[in-house]
């Protein structure tokens, strides 16, 4: 894919350009090249500069309370030299009952103060390359992990009390970890027994105790699924698949992705 | 003393302890650390003090100042609660100036609009959409007459956040104060006329170094013959630390600038217990409570011992890093708006207990706009419950002694210092300032944060973490937006309406002189003043003698 070019600019005479300074190294460890006007550009300066540089996207950023003349002239001047193809985005201090009439005058999208830098550059990739594949639902919950100090000694409850099928019990040498699996309807209860003191269930069960250990999502496109999480911002513990029980491939995410829960991607080896 | 067995022993005892517990109970980080990335030890005891109390610390209003300027400090007199505010027209703003005067505030802090700022008149294109928006906009005399109007200039200390044009603007200060029979002798005040940090961190620079540091170093000459109670300068920190800096380079690059200063005054031809006692400092203050307390307490030891030490300072009051401190607008978040005001309390304390001259309170609505009154008088109120009601200015320094603060304040010292042997290498503040030095160190320091915030490695309240669904909106102030055609039309009228010939004759006679380096410019740029120039008018007499700065 074609490099996103990027043009950052600071109209009007506000000196302000931390945020535009950040936003600009931020891009560019997005992989964007990033042009930054400097301080003190009038409208008409930048979208010639927008011109010149053929950059994708241009990104205003204003703290003087300027915005609501400034912004909507950089847009008439694009216009004005036919360029209105470029997008414009923009942030600084900007009221929220601002924002309306700032995109009613053709800006595309206002970035208020909070805003992380991965949503921009996330927006700003999603803006330009609109062909990017969309996020898709897992297809389904693949198993509810449960961390015990035993298989052996809580098969009983799962086998006879609530009456599940024990389907397989394997070991898992790189996360050391013994699985059992129990199938219930499309899904399974998969219990958890450390191999040893270094398995993450056993530091898991000396912190919390037996319980509930993680979600597994079930998922056919892992690899992309994984890249697409990581531009979003998502924290990962696994940003590339690993092996997991019954060759499939694994990965988690951080559980303060998701509020406290731990999530597992998973992808079963060879679909028949 | 601090070695007597039983302490020995206890410490053991302690320290097996701690180590016990902490395997039951993990400390909450692998490393706690300032936001200069100073390690934080888990405890700190007698053996992270230094020995020499009179040669560290000193008593109250002593040589080397690490426990305050004054013998009594605010047992006698509170520091000034001074709200920096300004917007719109200048008849407006003197409105706000009153109500706050009403309100007890003890000084008046004037905030200027970014035209003003940057020596454009309101009709100049540039200024376009700018007008009134940061700050009051004073184009000539005649706006700035409006802009004290009934309040009488002996009776108020007044700052004035300006900078490049700061000539302009004192000048039509010391014309004001004339024409209400005030004498410029018996003015206060200061004016921040600190053109270093500009180009470093805040933007609104005109001229290129050289010819700026003359037009600072001819106020510090004209003030100290007729302006003696002014502040010449405010070496601001502020900004610095607004950029993103940590507090240890807030520090250093403010002091690295005020050497600047020094040195271009001393070079000019005055004479350093001539102007020395006329400059004033001003600080940030940030979150990290004792990091902040430690930096006010550390800054004033430093500069006592360079102004003595390294430029000779005779007199005792060259030696006082006398300072003003606003809480920090960074710091600020747009969600739950409210939450601010425990920012700026916590802030403003550690600014009181670091020891500040003056202080400036954010209103808790200033990541989304301009204050309302109502939020300007919380931030007021704020530090007024802090003086009457906490009880911390009844003692002086009441964090000296603590061995945390002590050690931080130390350490920070060394830092600066290290600091500020980097910045004379390179050729000294501006030289550092021409090369991007300290910009790049203040731009990694800023992105680094930014990433930890986003990493959730550094805990905003209710932008990282205890979010909420709201709806933000609450009552912003708006800025008329007719104000900018208005104060165009008053310009106009001034001009029309003025004696031209004698305001030719004051442009003329400052063009030749701003040609004569040696000639100083404060006494031509105050008759241009009287004669109703404009600072636009004024600004660019001198633009097209000295050029104007383009960042790199």
């Amino acid at each position: 894919m074609k490099q996103i070019r990027v043009l950052i600019a600071k109209p009007g005479l506000d000196g302000h350009d931390r945020g535009a300074l950040i936003i600009a190294q931020a891009l560019r460890d997005h992989g964007m090249e990033v042009i930054y006007t400097g301080l003190r550009q009038s409208p008409n300066q930048i979208a010639q500069a927008a011109i010149q540089e053929d950059v994708d996207v241009i990104g205003l950023s204003s703290l003087s309370g300027a915005h609501k003349s400034l912004f909507p002239k950089v847009v008439d001047a694009l216009k004005a030299q036919q360029a209105e193809d470029i997008p414009v985005v923009a942030g600084g201090v900007i009221p929220p009952e601002d924002v309306p009439y700032l995109e009613e005058r053709g800006i595309t999208k206002i970035f208020t103060s909070g805003s992380s830098t991965e949503a921009i550059a996330h927006y700003i990739k999603q803006l330009i390359d609109k062909d990017r594949e969309p996020v898709t639902k897992p297809k389904k919950i693949a198993h509810i992990g449960i961390a015990v100090h035993s298989i052996e000694q809580a098969l009983p409850f799962y086998k006879d009390v609530v009456g599940l099928d024990l389907s397989v019990v394997e070991d898992v040498e790189s996360e050391q970890v013994k699985v059992a699996f129990l199938k219930i309807g499309e899904s399974n209860i998969e219990l958890l027994e450390p191999l040893s003191d270094g398995s993450p269930i056993q530091a898991f069960l000396t912190k919390r105790g037996e319980g509930i250990h993680h979600i597994a999502f079930e998922v056919d496109d892992i690899h992309n699924r994984l890249a697409q999480y990581k531009e979003l911002g998502v924290p990962l513990i696994n940003e590339a698949p690993k092996s997991g029980a019954h060759q499939s491939e694994i990965a988690f995410l951080h559980p303060k992705a998701a509020h406290g829960v731990l999530y597992e991607l998973c992808q079963p080896a060879d679909k028949e | 003393m601090t070695s007597s067995s039983h302490y020995d022993e206890s410490r053991e005892a302690w320290e097996a302890d701690r180590n016990k517990t902490k395997q039951r109970f993990p400390e909450r980080k692998s490393s706690f650390k300032t936001s200069s990335d100073i390690e934080i030890d888990p405890l700190y005891t007698p053996e992270d003090k230094s020995d020499d109390y009179a040669e560290h610390l000193g008593f109250p209003g002593q040589y080397p100042f690490t426990r305050g300027i004054q013998p009594t400090m605010y047992r006698s007199k509170y520091w000034t609660m001074r709200q920096y505010a300004g917007f719109g027209s200048a008849e407006e703003t003197n409105r706000r100036f009153r109500y706050l005067l009403d309100q007890g505030q003890t000084g008046l802090s004037v905030a200027f609009d970014l035209p003003t700022q940057i020596g454009y008149d309101s009709d100049d294109p540039m200024a376009e959409g700018e007008v009134g928006k940061v700050g009051v906009a004073i184009d000539s005399l005649q706006d700035m007459e409006q802009l004290f109007h009934e309040i009488p200039l002996d009776k108020v200390s007044t700052s004035m956040t300006i900078n490049a044009p700061a000539s302009i603007l004192l000048a039509m200060y010391i014309a004001v104060g004339e024409k209400q029979g005030v004498a410029m002798e018996k003015l206060t005040g200061t004016i921040q006329n600190d053109i270093l940090k500009e180009y470093i961190a805040r933007g609104t620079y005109i001229y290129p170094p050289k010819p700026s540091m003359r037009l600072i170093t001819d106020i510090f000459g004209f003030c100290q013959q007729h302006v003696p109670k002014f502040n010449t300068i405010s070496i601001s920190g502020y900004h610095i630390r607004e950029a993103g800096s940590t507090a240890v380079q807030e520090v250093a690059f403010t002091l690295a600038n005020g050497m600047a200063y020094v040195d271009a005054a001393i070079e000019s031809g005055l004479e350093v217990d001539h102007f020395a006692p006329r400059l004033a400092f001003f600080f940030n203050a940030h979150n990290q409570f004792f990091e902040e307390v430690a930096k006010f307490r550390a800054a004033r030891r430093i500069w006592a011992k360079i102004m003595k030490e390294h430029y000779h300072a005779e007199n005792p009051k060259s030696w006082k890093l006398r300072f003003h401190t606003q809480t920090g607008g960074s710091t600020l978040t747009a969600q739950q708006p409210d939450n601010n005001i425990v920012r700026v309390t916590l802030q403003a304390l550690a600014a009181v207990m670091g020891g500040t001259q003056s202080l400036h309170t954010n209103s808790r609505d200033e990541a989304l706009a301009l204050p309302t009154e109502e939020s300007a008088r919380v931030a007021l109120r704020t530090q007024q419950i802090i003086a009457n009601e906490s009880g911390v200015a009844d003692t002086i320094d009441p964090m000296g002694g603590s061995y945390y603060v002590e050690s931080l304040t130390d350490r920070i010292e060394e830092e600066v210092n290290d600091y500020l042997e980097k910045i004379d290498q390179l050729g000294g503040a501006v030289q550092a300032v021409e090369d991007g030095y300290m910009q790049r160190e203040i731009h990694h320091t800023a992105y680094e944060t930014q990433k930890d915030i986003e990493a959730g490695e550094e805990i905003i309240v209710g932008l990282n973490q205890y979010k909420v669904e709201e709806e933000i909106n609450p009552d912003l102030l708006r800025v008329d937006e007719e104000l900018e055609a208005e104060q165009i039309e008053q310009t106009r009228q001034v001009r029309e309406t003025r004696d031209q010939t004698r305001t030719d004759e004051c442009l003329e006679a400052l063009k030749t002189a701003a040609k004569q380096n040696k000639t100083n410019l404060m006494p031509y740029i105050l008759e241009a003043v009287k004669s109703y120039a404009t600072v636009g008018e004024i600004a660019n007499i001198l633009r097209n003698e000295f050029g104007e700065y383009t960042e790199m």
